[in-house]
């Protein structure tokens, strides 16, 4: 049976707004800052067979591998012996996870008794375990960073509301409220997409439906395709680097060669550098990610759904025991930076094939940083994550101050910072004037955060990069600004490394500086009243005018 | 008399109603100066406006000044340290794909954006005094030199404790005479600074555009020999009179969809539908909104060109599918509609103004929905060839006929429709079943069954007059305002006297507000309380009944909490778990005295039954065409058939059947 085009274009968006509401409601009904306000979590439905047709779209970084991940729980059990109380979670990045702060949930679908799909949600959680509360920097393995749950099916009657599994989670985390809570705002996102599903299976029939989840992962397909056909065929290198391994001094690279032969595209990390002792390893589905990320940003319409379609014309190859695809038991909380390098090389060698499409290099860092407390009713646990600026383009500014290419944390509100935590308080939340890389395009700026610490004995963990290497610009840019982390204490600057835990003093001023984008393009190509209006807007002083832009001493004079 | 005007993009709409007499005008807006089309309507209708005693006026003003940014130039006063909130916002991207991304632009400059140093904490307790003079003399040069016509005061924790934000103002107030100052406190006290400070600087932004074209307008009229009451329409869907609108500006953004909705309420409450779907299709965009019990729902926020409005707005979906919505097939060779739109020019191809890309009106000219000879009262020459050859290509590219492809093209459009509906009801916990579509807008009655079929609705409602409903709607609204304010409290045995004495106190807020709009007669209230679970971030509105005030207990708040929790989530509500509640909102109603009565315009000059042809997917078929104002109350009239009105026309596909009221309410039903 040929699928009508009408039913095929009405399911499918269908599909597509069940997915989206799954997300909203896994937000919305979340109790930890980092899921409800930062909005670190994301949801998907997958066909029968586990294939990802329609995702909410919240964390780039977590988008690329739902289905990836799920095939570890397909793999682990006999799915035909699934039924509607049992479900898959799965955290482990060993088996196809991502890190161990990620818990994905999957819940099959059924229909008249036929599996016809499943909802799927992740969620990062605040403290899953481990050395430290909601960060261990100086983890050495895996088993340090938190408790792992390999791909594992559970029945909700048995096992949760007060199950084996509920319990032993409980007992294994810190803040055992936010992590259930958000647990169980999971499973509630998970119960919307199977209402959904069911619904359109009642309205059009399970068959209907299940052939527009195929045709919807061909269309993805076909347009993703087209987007790289339309990209001139070659052979392209580009090469990034993390600051150290958090141990050492020398930098860690990765090194990206990509391959683009008609409508296919390969991108082969080989020759990037080998696994680290410390937490900045990727898992493989990390990695994956990144790449499908970028690859789908510089080359295809942003409106293209991401699904199981997207990855068939991309091949990515990753040497095994490499930064980017480590052996066990490696640590891997901080995956996401060495995860950016891989994205920032692959963006450089796509700036050869395609310069009007690609971005100069932005602060392109995740910095979480961590402040926690064990005061006398428990620990309170305080993790946000930080971005920076974006890289200028061909025709626009980055934007300043905003989370990075792969993830879309928002921030939380000073305001929900004063209600949830009485051991610190925000002192100053701002941009920073210069701090971003020039050009015809100039880069985002970088922002400043600042905590004072209200009580003895509380601790801040970070981890993050360019401390100590700017962010590389692109066509005769200048190169964008690095971050850094510092304690003030009476008179005194402590600086921190970017992977780093302190104990920290009643008084103490802690100060997280976030860098800026690089620029697209020489400077003296830019517009003057763009110059100008970073001068009035205090984002530019006139004398960095006056002797990085010639043409606006030239304009003033005028 | 009775006189509304409700200023939109393409026309300014009049309805002026007396003793059961009714005129209706359509004149073209003049969105330079909008009050030259309100005048122009009230010239056009013979309105005397020294007989009218209640004047109702709708407008966009405030929403296109935004829109526009032609807004006042406003200065932002924030705590120290946090100049940059309006810049940063919240550090998440609405499209994560782009690699280009550029967040939306705040009203203020960063050079117009200022520090005082206090600070406040989270339960209202002053950790760092304000220097109100010192911060002012500091301050005045500046603010002078800057030529501000409006100044927004946002300081952190305001929400609970606003007395540095009033310090500031009365402070600055007789340093800066003429300037309009707002405090966010007056505008949003929930929690969140970057939604609190948007508010607040957006109220600013349209307070003196809103202000100088009050004036105008009413000197206009005064001159004219209007001296009665001239009221206002809020994004609430209550009306305010002008006196509170101009300290109250806020609520005039987002109010153009509110009227509609508030006359199909009125309209549907007359055949005793209280539960009901609102439906306006228009030129280029579809708003629905979900009322239940004659009462429409409300959202605590919305957002306007990518800004956070944080102020009780009615909850409307829109979706970028109007008459004017382009249909095209995506390079992945899926077929779409909208949102792009031909817009008024050169709008569909069949209007012969140079637009060759199919529309959806294009699609109903083809399928016979639309009859050339009968579009707006045959007013309007409509080319049919044209609408056919611009869908020739598309149509060949799905290897469907035309009338197939047009079929396809309003079914789909049907579908975007359904998914804006269910936004608004089974996202919120609503069963749509359980509720009539009352369709209305210029295109909104020709789609109507189809969109009931694909819900599963039992009934639709088609109001007389469709095509002006929102003019009516403003005659027919009450004096509406609603007060909200954060205040944690934890649903303990306590909880129902905390919430009995803020009842009491916002009761007496608003009993003064009133007054001073003066506005005398009974208040009545509707209470609601924002709850969640300790440790959750958003909030679901619990109604706490007028009448359950005096006896409400803790289990009562617990129960209503844990239904509303299941009824959206359908996981994770325990009531064992500690709620608390996080915000409280009361709505002051001063209800209209009567209620003017809409009746279908007559029309009289075509036949009352004629027969025509309709292409449908697969193949012509005939159907009866009628005439609204001729229909006989009471028969039904089986579908195929087509119910033409003056302003709009009501399809009845095969399979239903339509009966009009005795109140003109045209009812449609699936035959048995």
């Amino acid at each position: 049976m040929a699928l009508n085009p009408t039913d095929y274009a009405v399911i499918s968006q269908a599909l597509v707004a069940a997915a989206r509401e799954m997300g909203e409601k896994l937000i919305r009904s979340a109790f930890s800052t980092i899921l409800r306000e930062a909005r670190d979590g994301s949801a998907a439905l997958l066909d029968r067979d586990g294939n990802t047709i329609a995702q909410a779209e919240l964390i780039p970084m977590q988008l690329g591998t739902i289905g990836s991940v799920f095939q570890s729980c397909a793999a682990a059990y006999d799915l035909d012996e699934l039924t509607e109380d049992d479900f898959f979670i799965i955290n482990d990045p060993y088996s196809g996870g991502q890190h161990l702060q990620d818990i994905f949930f999957f819940n099959p679908i059924f229909h008249n008794g036929l599996r016809v799909g499943f909802a799927a949600s992740v969620a990062h959680h605040l403290d899953i375990g481990g050395g430290n509360p909601g960060l261990s920097p100086n983890a050495r393995d895996v088993h340090s960073e938190g408790i792992i749950l390999p791909p594992t099916k559970f029945s909700y009657s048995r096992d949760w509301n007060g199950g084996i599994l509920e319990k032993f989670l409980r007992a294994n985390v810190r803040a055992p409220l936010q992590t259930m809570g958000d647990c169980d705002a999971q499973i509630a996102a998970n119960r919307v997409g199977t209402r959904r599903v069911g619904e359109l299976c009642d309205k059009y029939g399970s068959a209907l439906v299940m052939e527009v989840m195929t045709e919807f992962q061909n269309y993805a397909e076909r347009r993703f395709r087209a987007g790289i056909a339309a990209a001139p065929d070659g052979v392209y290198r580009g090469e990034d680097f993390i600051d150290d391994d958090g141990i050492g001094t020398e930098p860690v690279r990765v090194r990206s060669k990509v391959t683009i032969r008609g409508d296919q595209i390969e991108v082969d990390y080989e020759g990037t550098d080998p696994q680290v002792r410390t937490l900045l390893n990727a898992p493989l589905a990390a990695t994956m990610s990144a790449t499908l990320s970028c690859v789908k940003s510089v080359l295809t319409s942003p409106d293209i759904p991401f699904n199981a379609g997207v990855s068939r014309s991309v091949d990515v190859k990753v040497p095994k025991g490499s930064i980017l695809n480590p052996n066990y038991p490696a640590p891997v909380r901080a995956r996401m930076n060495i995860c950016y390098r891989a994205f920032n090389a692959t963006m450089k060698a796509l700036s050869q094939a395609v310069p009007e499409e690609v971005i100069a290099c932005g602060f392109d860092t995740t910095t979480s940083g961590c402040l926690s407390w064990l005061g006398d009713t428990g620990y309170s646990v305080y993790l946000e994550i930080y971005g920076g600026g974006y890289g200028a383009s061909v025709s626009a500014n980055g934007c300043d101050a905003i989370d990075m290419p792969m993830a879309n944390c928002a921030n939380t509100p000073v305001e929900a910072i004063d209600q949830d935590y009485s051991f610190f308080r925000v002192e100053e939340y701002a941009l920073v004037p210069e701090a971003y890389g020039h050009g015809t395009h100039r880069g985002g700026a970088g922002f400043v955060k600042a905590f004072r610490i209200l009580k003895d004995d509380a601790q801040v963990a970070l981890y993050s990069d360019h401390f100590r290497f700017p962010p590389q610009p692109l066509f005769g840019g200048t190169p964008g600004t690095t971050g850094a982390c510092e304690i003030h204490r009476g008179g005194e600057v402590i600086q921190l490394g970017s992977k780093d835990i302190r104990e920290l003093k009643k008084g103490d001023l802690v100060v997280f500086k976030l860098g800026g984008g690089a620029g697209y393009g020489p400077p003296d190509k830019r517009d003057v009243d763009e110059i100008r209006l970073d001068v009035a807007n205090g984002m530019l002083s006139e004398a960095t005018a006056s002797s990085v832009y010639p043409q606006y001493a030239a304009a003033d004079v005028d | 008399m009775r006189v509304g005007v409700e200023v939109g993009g393409t026309f300014t709409d009049l309805v002026a109603v007396e003793d059961g007499h009714i005129v209706l005008t359509k004149v073209p807006s003049t969105p330079h100066s909008p009050d030259i089309g309100v005048m122009n309507a009230i010239d056009h209708a013979s309105v005397n406006l020294s007989k009218v005693e209640d004047l109702v006026h709708g407008s966009t003003v405030a929403t296109n000044a935004l829109l526009e940014r032609k807004g006042a130039r406003v200065a932002f006063i924030t705590t120290k340290g946090f100049r940059d909130i309006l810049h940063l916002q919240r550090h998440d991207r609405l499209n994560i794909y782009d690699l280009r991304y550029q967040r939306p632009v705040p009203v203020v400059e960063r050079r117009d954006c200022f520090e005082v140093s206090e600070r406040v904490d989270g339960h209202g307790t002053i950790i760092e005094a304000l220097n109100t003079q010192a911060e002012v003399d500091r301050l005045v040069p500046a603010l002078q030199a800057g030529a501000y016509e409006a100044i927004g005061i946002c300081l952190l924790s305001s929400y609970v404790n606003p007395d540095h934000e009033r310090a500031i103002q009365s402070a600055l107030e007789a340093h800066l005479p003429g300037v309009f100052i707002t405090c966010s406190s007056d505008v949003s006290r929930e929690f969140r600074e970057f939604e609190r400070a948007s508010t607040t600087t957006l109220a600013a932004y349209v307070q003196p555009v809103i202000d100088a074209y009050l004036n105008r307008l009413e000197k206009k009229l005064g001159k004219l020999g209007f001296k009665d009451r001239f009221s206002v329409m809020q994004s609430n869907g209550g009306r305010l009179p002008v006196g509170g609108m101009r300290r109250n500006a806020i609520s005039a953004l987002f109010s153009g969809p509110a009227a509609g909705v508030v006359g199909a309420t009125r309209q549907a409450m007359r055949s005793e539908v209280g539960n009901i779907i609102t439906f306006d299709m228009g030129g280029t965009s579809t708003d629905v909104c979900l009322v239940t019990d004659g009462r429409p729902s409300l959202s605590p926020d919305t957002i306007l060109d990518g800004l956070p409005v944080r102020t009780p707005v009615l909850d409307i979906a829109t979706i970028g599918a109007g008459g004017g919505s382009l249909i095209w097939i995506d390079d992945g060779g899926m077929l779409r509609v909208g949102p792009r739109s031909s817009g008024a020019m050169p709008g569909p191809a069949c209007y012969g103004r140079g637009g060759t890309l199919p529309t959806i009106t294009d699609a109903h000219v083809i399928c016979g929905t639309i009859r050339p000879e009968a579009f707006l009262g045959g007013t309007m020459a409509i080319l049919p060839e044209r609408s056919v050859e611009a869908f020739e290509p598309l149509a060949k590219k799905l290897g469907m006929t035309v009338a197939q492809a047009a079929n396809a093209s309003l079914r789909l459009a049907a579908a975007n429709i359904v998914r804006a509906i269910q936004l608004v009801s089974t996202e919120k916990g609503h069963d749509p079943r359980d509720y009539s579509l009352v369709p209305f807008g210029g295109a909104g009655p020709l789609m109507a069954v189809e969109i009931a079929d694909d819900l599963g609705l039992a009934q639709v409602l088609v109001p007389p007059n469709a095509g002006v409903l929102s003019a009516y709607g403003l005659i027919a609204s009450d004096f509406a305002k609603i007060y909200t304010m954060t205040r944690r409290t934890a649903v303990d045995d306590a909880a129902p006297d905390v919430v009995r004495d803020t009842f009491v106190a916002m009761v007496a807020e608003a009993e003064a507000d009133f007054e001073s709009y003066e506005l005398d007669g009974d208040l009545s209230y509707t209470f609601g309380a924002d709850m969640r679970f300790v440790g959750q971030a958003f909030e679901i509105s619990v109604d706490i009944q007028a009448g359950a005030l005096k006896t409400l207990s803790r289990k009562d708040l617990i129960d209503g909490f844990i239904a509303a929790h299941h009824r959206v989530y359908m996981h994770g509500a325990s009531a064992a778990q500690a709620i608390e509640i996080v915000g409280f909102r009361l709505e002051a109603t001063r209800k209209i005295d009567s209620l003017p009565l809409l009746k279908e315009r007559a029309l009289t000059d075509r036949p009352a039954h004629q027969k025509s042809v309709m292409q449908g997917s697969d193949g012509p078929y005939d159907v009866d065409v009628l005439t609204a104002s001729s229909l006989e109350i009471g028969s039904e009239i089986a579908g195929p058939a087509l119910i033409e009105g003056y302003s709009t026309s009501t399809f009845v596909p095969a399979g239903w059947f339509a009966v009009r009221q005795e109140n003109d309410n045209l009812i449609l039903r699936k035959k048995a």
